[in-house]
């Protein structure tokens, strides 16, 4: 089955930029499940319903699980135990891959890694999971994560040592950022507006509220459209 | 709470405590604007939330300076003598590598910032501390620490930093882009059809 795996940032993104509904109409698109871990439900649920700025936006996204739209790992047969032991041990290893001044760099936390190992656990019951991640560290973790050893060893002006096992443990899982899964909205006709400016609007409008994309990758999806 | 168990950053931190210390009695907003982000590099590495706390405090003070004029003469005086108080006995508590008393003492610093000046300023001051949390906590991501361990290392939420951080990243980091753009495009096409 295929399963898309959101991360806390993309939701968050999506909410703050009044394009949640657009969740509901790409579920019609296709024959599998939209989740989410109990960490991340916390982040975009739990925690915003107590601050009054992001009552709404945590409201709007419960709804969505209310509606079943987005679901929780447990309708694909995956119980809080075994995505617990996962994440602790992607954690762990996440954790434990990054040295600078002979100490470990805590680079993550359970949110993005829960889905991380929620990924892996789907891939291993044979489901088709691709992960919706905004922020960097996360999806660089994934795809290249020579590039955190890269962009730490920059910003903190010492040797950054990456340990060998990081460069493979994640490395077969496949992410989009919010800037993707609003082009493929465009693409399947979901989004109502109709100028010709819409596809660059959205684009921008994902990454102001926190898509890491870069502009030359902001450049190559507007051509795409 | 944990004091720092290399020499080097201790030394570090001490002088840096110092040059705050000058910086507020001086009123050097740019001074503190610069110390306030000197620590991030060692509060990334070893992410103690006392250090956190020390810039985030920091950067505050570096926006109050701006403002003194809103504040009566005699009781920004007081102030900044009960303040640099506060962080030379945290100072003093590093020497001694006591944990307990240096987090301590940086907590009361930090609550005169909140109970000596925001008697006048309440929603003023508030606003600034957090801020600054949201300051430090946007410079911390760029280090590399990923979003949602940057956000529960300041007592922030997500949804406080994704604007900040969005805007932040107007420049294109050449480690951000991977894969190719049409590749992921496609992908996630190909997943909705």
């Amino acid at each position: 089955m295929k399963l898309l795996i959101f991360d806390s940032g993309p939701l968050i993104n999506l909410s703050m930029n009044g394009l949640l509904g657009i969740l509901e109409k790409l579920k019609t698109h296709f024959k599998g499940k939209m989740v989410i871990t109990p960490p991340v439900r916390a982040e975009v649920c739990e925690r915003p319903s107590r601050i009054p700025q992001f009552e709404l936006g945590a409201l709007s996204i419960n709804a969505l699980i209310e509606k079943k739209v987005i679901e929780l790992p447990e309708s694909i047969g995956i119980n809080a135990k075994q995505l617990e032991v996962q994440t602790r041990n992607a954690m762990d290893c996440a954790n434990h891959s990054f040295r600078a001044d002979n100490h470990w760099i805590t680079l993550v936390s359970d949110a993005e890694m829960s889905c991380i190992a929620l990924a892996q656990l789907a891939k291993k019951e044979g489901h088709e999971p691709l992960l919706v991640i905004d922020e960097r560290t996360a999806r660089l973790l994934c795809e290249a994560p020579e590039n955190i050893e890269r962009l730490m060893a920059s910003k903190l002006h010492r040797p950054v040592i990456m340990e060998k096992r990081c460069s493979t443990e994640f490395r077969n899982l496949s992410c989009i950022r919010s800037s993707e899964l609003v082009y493929a909205a465009y693409k399947k006709g979901l989004i109502s507006l109709t100028d010709q400016k819409t596809l660059e609007a959205l684009i921008y409008a994902t990454k102001y509220k926190g898509a890491a994309i870069s502009w030359e990758e902001i450049n190559i999806l507007k051509k795409l459209g | 709470m944990v004091i720092i168990d290399n020499k080097k950053e201790t030394t570090h931190l001490l002088e840096v405590l110092a040059q705050i210390q000058q910086a507020l009695e001086q009123s050097d907003s740019f001074a503190l604007h610069q110390l306030s982000d000197q620590l991030l590099h060692t509060a990334s590495i070893q992410q103690h939330t006392d250090i956190l706390t020390i810039a985030v405090v920091t950067y505050s003070l570096h926006k109050l300076v701006t403002k003194k004029e809103r504040i009566p003469q005699r009781e920004w005086a007081l102030f900044i003598k009960k303040f640099n108080g506060e962080l030379r006995k945290s100072s003093e508590a590093l020497q001694e590598q006591d944990a307990e008393e240096f987090a301590r003492h940086l907590d009361h610093a930090k609550e005169l910032i909140e109970t000596s000046i925001g008697k006048k300023m309440a929603g003023y001051v508030q606003e600034i501390l957090k801020k600054a949390s949201i300051n430090k906590a946007t410079k911390v991501y760029e280090h590399g620490i990923s979003l949602s361990r940057t956000a529960h290392l300041l007592g922030l939420s997500q949804w406080d930093l994704l604007e900040y951080v969005g805007q932040r990243e107007s420049r294109d980091s050449p480690y951000v882009a991977t894969i190719d753009e049409k590749k992921r495009a496609a992908m996630a096409l190909a997943f909705f059809s």
